[in-house]
């Protein structure tokens, strides 16, 4: 007979298991929402217990229950603004950084990875033009990437639901948005600043493409990744990136669980990931 | 001074160019440390990859090459890779040997039949690195082989890595060893607290 009941042990030994594996940590009230996806999980997968479900989670060599797990317990919605105090940080911490030593002559580079439906990016663009004094002296070039070509062109479009841009401030909507059918369209001059290109961060042809990357977004990616890939996705970062470059990761990522190739930076509105300066 | 597209195609002529596997091996001994990293990533579709990175790894200075070598050795995964993998635990440098004990980690499959040896190498560090191996390694045999190690390793530390281990992973299978832990280490604290902590998580009180 089955016992899909999941007790309090049960819970702290899958929430320290889970964080280990994905950095992600599930405080006890979160209970309702984990237990709910992990007796669906037990129900599909057959399985008799959570001790039996918890073993197949764990030592089942290819991982694959484990990534449905985590894509049933990761939230993908994504909408304008999201986690902005680390585009507060781009404004006031990393963006001087980077352009104390950079090379005036030379555009500033910043590569959004997945670029998804392309609320991130503009979000940036819209930051720069808004918030930072610098885009009067630099160029700056933005590059969004996306391995579903459906997506990138979603994002080409631009056209976004009221909820999606819920969290943009009443004047910038007013400059940067126009009502259309279907929704709030991103202004032209907006969507021509941004480079979409189609990249799968797995595959060194696509990723030795990118060169001289000065500051990368790569939120809530490397969580669907497994731990080869993640390393490796790191290490395609790491290369793309000028030396003193800076990643910023999803808030719940870690670069320290993926690879010791970068220096956790603490600025005061965000932790951020730097490939060192010295390093060749 | 605005937003622009880049004007520029990203691509390079000579990155797209299909570089045979001779360049490539000379390009893991290039004075550039990216062109190492590239050739390290190549290679492995050139024939003796395996042998080429790991006489390369125990030569290489930069991290981030080393790095980059681990990962291709790791997607290798031959026995030959593991061999070497396995002769870093020895090394006395100790950023190699924390690096191959993460690249090894990756290796569940390959990994698992040379375990047994590991887990009896003359040298306890080498059965401590090996302990460590398990931490992460997804395999069905953890448990039994972390229960082997504390019930015949005569190292007390040995004993500890692993009995801090079976605190998290153990089930009830392990209980007979760890009371036998207690009884054969009964002058270590240590080992005394640490198997009665693994007991108590293990029976979920």
């Amino acid at each position: 007979m089955s016992d899909h009941n999941i007790s309090e042990h049960d819970f702290d030994k899958f929430a320290e298991f889970f964080y280990r594996k994905t950095g992600i940590k599930f405080e006890p009230s979160k209970r309702y929402f984990v237990d709910k996806r992990l007796t669906e999980r037990m129900r599909e997968t057959g399985s008799d217990s959570f001790r039996h479900y918890f073993t197949t989670l764990r030592f089942q060599a290819s991982g694959e229950e484990l990534q449905r797990l985590t894509n049933l317990l990761t939230v993908n919605e994504t909408y304008f603004m999201r986690e902005d105090y680390q585009f507060r940080c781009l404004i006031d911490s990393m963006l001087p950084d980077v352009i104390s030593r950079h090379d005036p002559r030379k555009p500033i580079r910043i590569w959004c990875i997945p670029s998804s439906s392309g609320e991130e990016p503009y979000s940036i663009a819209m930051y720069l033009l808004e918030e930072w004094e610098g885009i009067n002296d630099w160029d700056v070039e933005l590059i969004a990437s996306d391995i579903d070509t459906q997506i990138l062109a979603t994002a080409q479009k631009g056209i976004y639901s009221e909820r999606s841009i819920r969290n943009v401030p009443a004047s910038w909507k007013r400059r940067y948005f126009k009502s259309v059918p279907g929704g709030h369209q991103v202004s032209e001059d907006i969507r021509d600043a941004v480079e979409f290109t189609r990249i799968n961060l797995s595959e060194p042809a696509d990723v030795r493409s990118m060169r001289n990357i000065d500051i990368i977004f790569c939120r809530n990616l490397l969580i669907y990744f497994d731990d080869k890939s993640r390393k490796v996705a790191a290490e395609y970062m790491y290369e793309a990136m000028s030396p003193g470059g800076y990643i910023c990761l999803g808030h719940t990522e870690s670069m320290g669980r993926i690879s010791p190739l970068y220096r956790v930076k603490k600025f005061p509105a965000a932790i951020v990931y730097q490939r060192p300066l010295e390093a060749k | 001074m605005a937003l622009k597209k880049s004007r520029k195609k990203n691509t390079t002529q000579s990155q797209n160019e299909k570089r045979d596997c001779n360049q490539i091996r000379n390009e893991l001994l290039s004075d550039d440390a990216s062109s190492r990293r590239w050739a390290a990533r190549d290679i492995v579709n050139c024939p003796g990859a395996t042998h080429m990175l790991l006489d390369q790894l125990n030569n290489e200075e930069e991290p981030s090459v080393r790095q980059v070598i681990l990962s291709s050795l790791t997607q290798l995964g031959d026995s030959e890779a593991v061999e070497g993998l396995v002769n870093c635990l020895r090394s006395e440098d100790a950023s190699l040997r924390n690096e191959a004990i993460e690249a090894m980690k990756q290796l569940p499959e390959e990994v698992a039949p040379i375990m047994a040896t590991l887990l009896n190498d003359p040298d306890p560090d080498v059965r401590i690195f090996a302990v460590n191996i398990l931490e992460s390694l997804c395999h069905d045999d953890v448990e039994q082989w972390l229960v082997s190690v504390i019930r015949d390793d005569e190292h007390v530390n040995v004993c500890a890595t692993a009995v801090d281990l079976l605190g998290e992973v153990g089930s009830e299978i392990s209980i007979e060893a760890l009371t036998g832990l207690k009884d054969r280490f009964t002058e270590e604290p240590y080992i005394q607290f640490a198997a009665d902590l693994a007991m108590k998580r293990i029976s979920g009180d």
